[in-house]
């Protein structure tokens, strides 16, 4: 009791109120400087969602993304789950909804991109292909060339600031030169040679009785994807002609390479694409397990690319493609739209068979022209009469596919592409408008054809000089065995790996 | 009115919708380190629900499924048993919360769960436990939990526990495919959050070894009769306290009456 009471004198009544006092401020300090609570959360939501009730939220989710997606990729930080993505996959893709679940191994996607376009907040987008591409031209062991597809070059200026279909083939070629590309292509060359390689082989179909009509393009790599997921049946009617991509990677890594005297191997060939999809279809296999195209960019990443480097397209003087692999015709520069591979078929079938150029209204051929989602049409051949039909947005195709799954119609040509307008409207266009109206497809689409109308040298692909030229000296005939090995490809049967459905079931949303 | 999520493992499409809800709902920051959906997806402080992609064998071939992670709200939580602090505490209408105001730290929660719910926020100055709140706030106010909200395919039900349990047994006895076994009706003695799935669950990494019986009851039966034994032992220190003192005093008045 003595020692304790010595103890407690040390210690002054005013030294011991300090002490408690600046105790009680370290704990205050500590309690606000901890995390609040957690039970109720004042979270920030999309509008929709912000407010309590009995109400159902109008938040619809999204569409499943695999992590390995070769073409399309999202960023959760901004997804909102606004749902467009399902909305345009599901009501305008006929994708998602379309199969039954559980899921099979795969999750289906065609990647179109048009969910990419969709997207309010840009979580979607396509798979970056820059860094690569940036890679290979910094590498001086590499020579690195490039293709322009036909409708790239009537959106890219949006992206700078000019309006919708504004034409920009020069200084995009110009622009691509400057990012130091070793030889800039036109796509539209390829294009005509595919029409060359497709007119063969329809005139092939035509020819014999095996019941192969009709055939079907098989230009857009979306479409592809989804004949072989939803209709393995109809793969024999699909064209076996690559893409326009792929052809001129087969013919930058064949024809051109042995022109100027390089290795395959030491080619990196680039495309600039409207489209995610080509992104899939660049790891499609070509000639002695080479790719054909190595490096795909969406028109939206090549303004990206141009933007980062200070390049202002609208600024640059316009500069000409390669004499190599890149004249085209206008027929070639019309495939970027819906209608534009019928109507450069139609064309070159005409020529073919009459030895003459075709009559004006297959040089417009407006009925396969325009937004409608299935077009019908014929054309009167000298030889025989063909019936052919257009699809865009592959719900509208399914019409189409399933009458001639059924037998229930007869068509000669079915043209398809993925998304509604062509590739004009592709997932991997600049996000002009959200989502995408019809206003601005055909701004795009008017390009297309006054390229053809007005600036093309000739509009029959069988006319192109280069081709002609290609032909003679290093393929031979359409068709021919090079022309087999190099051109044309094979598919595959993928539905397997999910259950179709009617859309009826499967993934039919709720709430 | 017990609230309960039915989730049918075959209609999940691995979307994610449902992970990216709980962090808005909930405002947690993403963490570039801490996957939400894919193989690699883990629950983490920042993550109170992920959607892992696992792929099991089916009729001898690899097939897809993703399975939903999150608290699965037991009945009896073992982790408010643990807790002396009461910070976690089961609700009447099923859902487990968290009251982070009374958290002491401890962390007794996260080795009390047979689940490995509980997360620790490490690298905080300030550390407490997170983990999903069943959107607690929601629930009173009659709305579904953020996640269950957008699932698009309706893999995610949200409802009466007893009602949805109904509907599970429902579908397995009318379809085949499902394996006879409702996660979550009887594991760890039943939990708000049943599962559904045509894999075995051991297959898709669930913990089929939780038992059947509550965790709670496992110490209850003897730890109820702590404060019994507290009281006692004081009594007891008290009698003996007053019979040595007792002593003490006689002897020492045996002392004076010699001196």
């Amino acid at each position: 009791m003595k020692d304790k009471g010595k103890q407690a004198s040390k210690l002054s009544r005013r030294g011991f109120l300090r002490l408690l006092g600046s105790g009680m401020a370290a704990g205050t300090a500590a309690v606000t400087a901890g995390p609040s609570a957690r039970a109720a959360s004042t979270g920030w939501l999309p509008a929709q969602y912000q407010t309590h009730g009995r109400w159902p939220v109008q938040v619809r989710g999204r569409i499943p993304l695999a992590s390995d997606n070769p073409a399309i990729v999202r960023d959760d930080r901004k997804c909102i789950l606004c749902g467009q993505c399902l909305e345009v996959c599901q009501r305008s893709q006929s994708v998602y909804g379309y199969y039954e679940l559980p899921l099979k191994n795969d999750i289906p996607c065609v990647h179109c991109g048009q969910c990419s376009l969709w997207c309010p907040t840009g979580a979607i987008v396509e798979r970056d292909g820059i860094a690569a591409l940036e890679a290979a031209l910094a590498d001086p062991a590499k020579h690195v060339v490039v293709q322009t597809a036909p409708a790239t070059r009537v959106a890219l200026g949006e992206e700078f600031g000019l309006p919708p279909g504004s034409l920009v083939v020069g200084q995009q070629v110009a622009a691509l030169r400057q990012l130091g590309f070793a030889a800039v292509f036109d796509t539209n060359f390829a294009a005509d040679l595919t029409v060359m390689e497709e007119g063969h082989e329809l005139a092939a179909r035509l020819g014999d009785s095996q019941g192969r009509l009709p055939q079907l393009t098989s230009c857009c790599p979306g479409w592809v994807k989804f004949c072989e997921y939803f209709y393995p049946e109809l793969l024999a009617h699909l064209s076996t002609a690559k893409s326009p991509q792929q052809m001129l990677g087969a013919m930058v890594k064949s024809y051109y390479a042995e022109r100027r005297q390089l290795a395959p191997q030491q080619i990196v060939s680039v495309a600039i694409m409207p489209c995610t999809a080509k992104k899939f279809e660049c790891s499609r296999t070509g000639q002695d397990g080479l790719a054909d195209v190595d490096i795909v960019l969406t028109t939206r990443e090549l303004a990206k690319l141009l933007k980062k480097k200070r390049i202002s397209l609208a600024d640059l003087p316009a500069a000409a493609y390669d004499d190599l692999l890149g004249q085209a015709s206008g027929a070639g520069a019309i495939f970027g739209t819906s209608g534009g591979v019928t109507e450069a078929v139609a064309r070159t079938l005409y020529a073919m068979q009459a030895q003459s150029a075709p009559p004006p209204e297959l040089l417009a051929f407006k009925a396969v022209r325009g937004l409608a989602g299935v077009k019908e049409a014929t054309i009167a051949l000298p030889e025989r009469t063909l019936t052919v039909a257009v699809c865009q947005g592959l719900r509208q195709a399914r019409a189409v596919l399933d009458r001639i799954k059924s037998g229930e119609r007869r068509w000669d040509f079915v043209e398809v592409m993925a998304c509604s307008g062509g590739c004009i409207a592709g997932g991997g266009q600049p996000r002009t408008m959200l989502p995408p109206q019809d206003e601005l497809r055909q701004a795009r689409s008017r390009g297309l054809y006054q390229i053809d109308a007005s600036q093309a040298a000739v509009r029959v692909s069988t006319d192109n000089p280069a081709i002609q030229e290609l032909y003679r000296t290093y393929l031979g005939q359409p068709g021919s065995e090079r022309a087999e090995r190099l051109l044309h490809t094979r598919y595959q049967d993928r539905s397997s790996q999910l259950t179709a459905s009617s859309g009826a079931t499967g993934g039919e949303t709720h709430g | 009115m017990a609230n309960g999520v039915l989730v049918d493992l075959t209609r999940c499409i691995g979307c994610g919708a449902c992970s990216v809800a709980c962090k808005l709902w909930n405002d947690i920051p993403f963490a570039a380190d801490k996957p939400m959906s894919g193989a690699t997806a883990k629950l983490a402080d920042q993550n109170w629900t992920v959607v892992k992609a696992e792929l099991p064998q089916q009729d001898g071939q690899t097939v897809q499924r993703f399975v939903k992670q999150q608290c699965l709200h037991c009945e009896q939580p073992a982790c408010a048993s643990a807790c002396f602090s009461k910070a976690l505490e089961r609700r009447p209408d099923g859902a487990v919360v968290y009251h982070p105001d009374l958290c002491v730290g401890c962390r007794y929660c996260m080795i009390a769960c047979p689940f490995a719910i509980p997360k620790y926020e490490w690298n905080k100055t300030f550390p407490l436990v997170t983990k999903c709140q069943f959107c607690a706030d929601r629930l009173a106010d009659g709305d579904s939990p953020a996640c269950t909200s957008v699932c698009p395919t309706g893999a995610l039900r949200h409802g009466d526990r007893e009602a949805l349990l109904a509907a599970a047994w429902q579908t397995i006895r009318h379809d085949s495919r499902y394996i006879r076994h409702v996660y979550g009706e009887k594991e760890a003695g039943g939990t708000a959050w049943l599962y559904l799935s045509d894999i075995p669950f051991q297959e898709l990494g669930f913990k089929t070894d939780v038992g059947q019986h509550p965790l709670p009851a496992a110490t209850n039966t003897f730890l109820k009769y702590t404060p019994l034994l507290a009281a006692a032992w004081g009594v007891l220190l008290t009698g003996l306290y007053y019979y040595t003192k007792r002593r003490r005093e006689q002897a020492a008045d045996g002392q004076k009456e010699e001196a």
